[in-house]
């Protein structure tokens, strides 16, 4: 029998391209994943010392008001790049994507470049330039609009969140430029150039040409910078050295599962932290899924 | 209706306000630079170029070459190599096992591709400080803490990778290709390093450059898993050069010029790749 | 041979930046793979700054020639030691044989089960040798736990009092003899004044806010303010307490506060200082270093007076900030990393460099008689300041080794940023109208500790299994 040695041959080929993925997820991502489930119903100092503690973490958790904190602060930042960044990331595609538009090879590499740098970097940076008085940022608030009050805002001591957002604006609005912008060079110009000539203005054109093709581009830049936002982590551990800011109120719900994992010692109630993070996650994931049905389903 | 008068104004309106971005997007670099030329007395002096005599108010002759040199006598080229290796490992190596397990995924048909394909998916959302802790235990019980291996082992097999090649394949490898190359003769792994790869090379340089970006600077998980100075890649060496009674702003600012040049470089070479390469993997599947 | 020709030149259509990648990895691989493998040496030392490795290496060289070992020392960040220290002592995985470790990371090292410490209890060995005595006493509360000595004390880090002499002496202000902080804030009166009208005082006082979690507690302890006794249970819900904290952020509210934020670090702080906006600043020792690498501009116009009291007779110093050296217990060679620990920490040049480069007195009371304390320091008018120092060090408030103090820290931070809230929404700006409220805010704090110590399931009793090393 030929075909069912042919497809003995397929089959062996596939595991075997498949093996050396496998192996190292199953090594480095899945058995660890497993470890964490059995860590979350422990206390720990370090993973030498355990006790069983069950589900105390998770009750300990839900009354835990830094913890609320962290979420509430954390969403505060996911609505910030929501709602902020990609229709500004989104608004730059458009502008770059005009054919007709002269340098728009250096825009688009300007405006990416912030990716380049190193986060120590950027937090550093970022410290220096939102400083109150002598911070470029108030420094130029206060000369746009002549007001020197501006010149006190407290940045990094009362709008940690605020500053977090602009920050990572200036971080990651070209990357999500880039991909609307690789979406936007995918509408089919015969669409354009119908609307066109059916008399469509701007507004036409983007409402039933541009925004229908985007929008399986948007639905994965939407998703990808949410599960991003989310786990917010690196940017504010270096900009804060480590705690959370004044009043907590820049800490992040990856932030207090390494102070707890990491700084305490408590793998468990950091492990039960992550894995209420990783239940907001999928939820939001699976929203998500529903509604690009939804909308497949419909008209 | 638009006239061509007013269109016109609207380019010169849109350049105005492009130039004013990008001129916001480039003043940390301005900033960078020029402090990577101060010395460690002018630094807090002047936000931008130290004040003087010189032309423009400005003193030319306080600027110095000095942070550059004392960064190459502290050893700095080591860790640079050590940069260079680590990222162009993984991005070489992670782009492969990404690319096969993607079109496995997305081309042939086994039992168990489903559940894989669901796991893969899944795993896209585990945060990975999750797996900090258990990640440290287990390099520990396998005795790769401070190797090379230990820092890059767990970073080959990532699961957006797989995810984001499975996706380019479905989209710009067409099942009749396969098939005929295969009446052709070619074996299964021809048709992957023949067909397939020249098919989906705007998402390897994509993907490529993403992970050498990622693991450039990448710096909890070296700092977490090497704990010899000369196995440091720049990320963490730059961190430590924040010292504890005082930071050399100049050295700093200096050792990150050094390390943006060469992923710039980089990126210059492969931004072509990197826009298409986005598109394929963007769209819905 | 057809097919690898034929994969070759299907290849070619990669782009060359794959190609780039390609060979960066050959070369640097083939760069790694050449470097020499560095002989690792007997004894492995991790410290976290610069200044005190350049200290360190003439005095381990000489040693290592006369006793044929080898020392090998590790620079990294605070967070790097932290976090590697940690996970080692967790695991009990082997870390270095010496330790520095600064003064935010080492209470998380007596955080569980005594047993469970990772460092060697040097207490022992401290006493027999006569160290004990040897030693400013409140240096070494940092590092104790139970009256058990976990490390050997780097420093003192006593605080006085900087002030801004060019301004008060133009205005023929004399601050050496002012006692209080009331004193002292009713003798800047004049300089208060709106002398260029732009509507802010021309000058304020004192650098403090509300905010700054380390001047907080600085002053805390100088006041004799307790978070934990030094058993380790939280007392932070007491009358002293409440009053220095309404007392403080009276300072910092009202139509004329006397004190100001300016930022310690920043380069808009440190114009803020050149420009006067303060006139006092809290000065651990070590400030000194940092003022005179990033403030040039200050040089010739600051004095250090001791720290004016809290009431009169009260304590004229504080503490803030430091570094132990620990030896973990994984290690293999304890006798030589002993004899490394006393050569570093005991030693007359080291003692000396560590005062001429970073302005930090040793907590070695032997050594205090080196001349190079009674040097005059231009930077502070030629104050003898390493003397003056000096004489504050043995009175040093101690301070807990608690783990949770740093947390309780920060809440009490946060309680005295309400305190200032209610002040200003109530104008209320005494400290005697603040008291009630202040109580009730570290009550609430009080609570938040207890708490926190109480899901310590090593600690506590319900949790009944005793569970070192109990893997389940």
């Amino acid at each position: 029998m030929k075909g069912g040695e042919i497809d003995r041959t397929r089959v062996v080929f596939s595991w075997a391209m498949l093996a050396p993925f496998l192996a190292l997820f199953i090594v480095f991502v899945v058995y660890p994943l497993i470890q964490s489930a059995f860590l979350a119903a422990n206390q720990t100092f370090g993973p030498g010392t355990r006790t069983y503690v069950g589900t105390k973490n998770f009750q300990l958790l839900l009354s835990d008001p830094v913890f609320w904190k962290s979420i509430w602060n954390t969403f505060i930042y996911a609505l910030g790049s929501l709602f902020i960044q990609l229709p500004i990331a989104f608004l730059l595609a458009l502008a770059l994507n005009s054919r007709k538009l002269r340098g728009k090879g250096i825009y688009r590499l300007i405006f990416f470049s912030p990716q380049l740098m190193g986060l120590v970097f950027v937090s550093i940076l970022g410290a220096l330039a939102f400083e109150k008085r002598a911070g470029l940022v108030n420094q130029a608030i206060a000369f746009v609009t002549q007001n020197p009050k501006y010149l006190e805002i407290d940045w990094l001591q009362q709008h940690v969140m605020a500053t977090l957002i602009l920050i990572s604006l200036w971080l990651y609005v070209g990357f999500n430029m880039i991909y609307f912008l690789a979406a936007l060079q995918s509408v089919d110009r015969s669409l354009m150039e119908a609307a066109e000539i059916d008399g469509a203005g701007a507004w036409g054109k983007l409402r039933h040409v541009i925004f229908p093709s985007v929008k399986p581009v948007a639905t994965f830049v939407v998703l990808l910078s949410m599960i991003g936002s989310l786990q917010l982590f690196e940017l504010p551990y270096i900009l804060l050295e480590g705690s959370g800011g004044p009043g907590n109120r820049g800490l992040t719900i990856v932030m207090y599962l390494y102070q707890n994992g990491f700084d305490l010692g408590d793998l468990g109630y950091a492990s039960a932290i992550g894995w209420v993070l990783a239940l907001i996650l999928i939820g939001l994931a699976l929203v998500q899924v529903k509604l690009t049905r939804a909308q497949e389903v419909g008209p | 209706m638009t006239t061509p008068g007013r269109r016109s104004v609207n380019k010169w309106l849109l350049h105005a306000v492009l130039v004013v971005l990008a001129v916001i997007t480039l003043i940390p670099y301005l900033w960078l630079i020029i402090a990577s030329l101060k010395g460690q007395d002018d630094f807090f002096s002047a936000i931008f170029f130290p004040p003087g005599d010189g032309p423009l108010g400005i003193g030319w002759d306080k600027l110095t070459l000095n942070n550059y040199r004392e960064l190459f006598e502290l050893g700095f080229q080591k860790n640079l190599i050590n940069s260079i290796f680590y990222s162009a490992t993984t991005a070489l190596f992670a782009t492969l096992i990404c690319a096969a397990t993607g079109f496995v995924l997305a081309k042939h048909r086994f039992r168990g591709r489903n559940l894989i394909t669901l796991v893969v998916l899944g795993a896209l959302i585990v945060p990975p400080t999750l797996l900090l802790a258990p990640g440290y235990e287990l390099l520990y019980d396998i005795g790769l803490l401070d190797t090379a291996w230990g820092l890059l082992l767990p970073l080959l097999a990532p699961a957006f990778g797989v995810f984001l090649f499975r996706q380019a394949v479905i989209q710009s490898v067409p099942d009749e290709l396969l098939e005929a190359a295969r009446i052709d003769g070619c074996s299964e792994w021809s048709i992957f390093f023949i067909v397939v790869l020249p098919l989906v090379r705007p998402m390897i340089g994509a993907f490529m450059l993403i992970t050498f970006l990622a693991m450039w600077n990448n710096f909890i998980s070296p700092q977490i898993v090497l704990q010899s100075a000369e196995k440091q890649p720049l990320s963490v060496a730059i961190s430590q050069l924040r010292g504890v009674y005082k930071t050399d702003y100049g050295l700093l600012t200096a050792a990150t010029v050094v390390s943006v040049l060469p992923v710039a470089a980089l990126f210059l070479i492969l931004q072509k790749q990197f826009i298409s390469g986005l598109t394929s993997g963007a769209v819905k599947g | 041979m057809q097919r690898v020709a034929n994969t070759i030149l299907a290849l070619r259509g990669l782009s060359s930046g794959v190609w780039v990648i390609g060979a960066l990895f050959v070369v640097s691989a083939a760069l790694v793979l050449m470097r020499e493998q560095e002989q690792r040496g007997d004894l492995e030392f991790w410290l976290f700054s610069l200044e005190h490795e350049q200290m360190y290496v003439p005095l381990i060289k000489e040693y290592e020639q006369t006793e044929g070992i080898e020392l090998d020392t590790t620079l990294m960040s605070i967070p790097a030691i932290q976090s590697r220290m940690m996970s080692g002592f967790f695991g009990g995985l082997p870390t270095a044989d010496l330790i520095e470790i600064e003064r935010a990371v080492a209470p998380q090292v007596f955080m569980g089960p005594t047993e469970a410490i990772g460092l060697m209890d040097l207490t022992d060995m401290l006493a027999s040798e006569g160290l004990l005595e040897k030693l400013n006493k409140p240096s070494l509360s940092p590092w104790s736990v139970d009256g058990r000595v976990f490390g050997l004390p780097h420093d003192v880090h006593p605080v006085m009092l900087a002030y801004r002499a060019d301004l008060t002496e133009a205005a023929g202000i004399d601050l050496t003899q002012v006692e209080t902080w009331d004193e002292y804030f009713q003798a800047l009166r004049p300089l208060m004044d709106d002398g260029d009208g732009d509507g802010k005082p021309d000058h304020t006082p004192l650098s403090f806010w509300y905010t700054n979690q380390d001047m907080i507690e600085t002053l805390l302890l100088q006041g004799d303010g307790q978070l934990f006794t030094q058993g380790g249970t939280p007392t932070i819900d007491n009358d002293r307490n409440a009053w220095l904290i309404a007392e403080m952020t009276s300072w910092c509210v009202g139509p004329d506060p006397v004190a100001i934020y300016v930022d310690e670090w920043s380069a808009g702080g440190h114009q803020d200082k050149v420009n006067g906006v303060a006139i006092g600043y809290i000065a651990p020792d070590w400030m000194c270093s940092i003022w005179k690498m990033h403030v040039p501009g200050l040089e010739g116009k600051l004095k250090l007076i001791p720290l004016p009291a809290f009431e009169p007779g009260g304590r004229r110093t504080s503490v803030r900030g430091g570094t132990m050296l620990g030896i973990p217990k994984t290690t293999e060679h304890f006798d030589r990393a002993w004899a490394y620990a006393k050569l570093l920490y005991t030693s007359p040049e080291v003692a000396r460099q560590l005062y001429q480069e970073v302005d930090i007195i040793s907590p070695v009371k032997s050594l205090w008689d080196d001349p190079v304390y009674d040097q005059p320091d231009p930077f502070f008018m030629n104050q003898r300041k390493g003397r003056m120092y000096i004489e504050l060090a043995p009175e040093i408030p101690l301070r807990p080794s608690s783990p949770y103090n740093k947390q309780a820290a920060i809440d009490v931070r946060d309680a005295m940023g309400q305190l200032a809230e209610y002040a200003r929404v109530n104008r209320m700006y005494t400290p005697d109208e603040l008291l009630p409220r202040a109580k009730e805010l570290l009550a609430r704090v009080q609570k938040q500790t207890e708490r926190r110590m109480a899901r310590n399931a090593f600690a506590a009793e319900d949790l009944a299994a005793p569970a070192i090393g109990g893997e389940q």
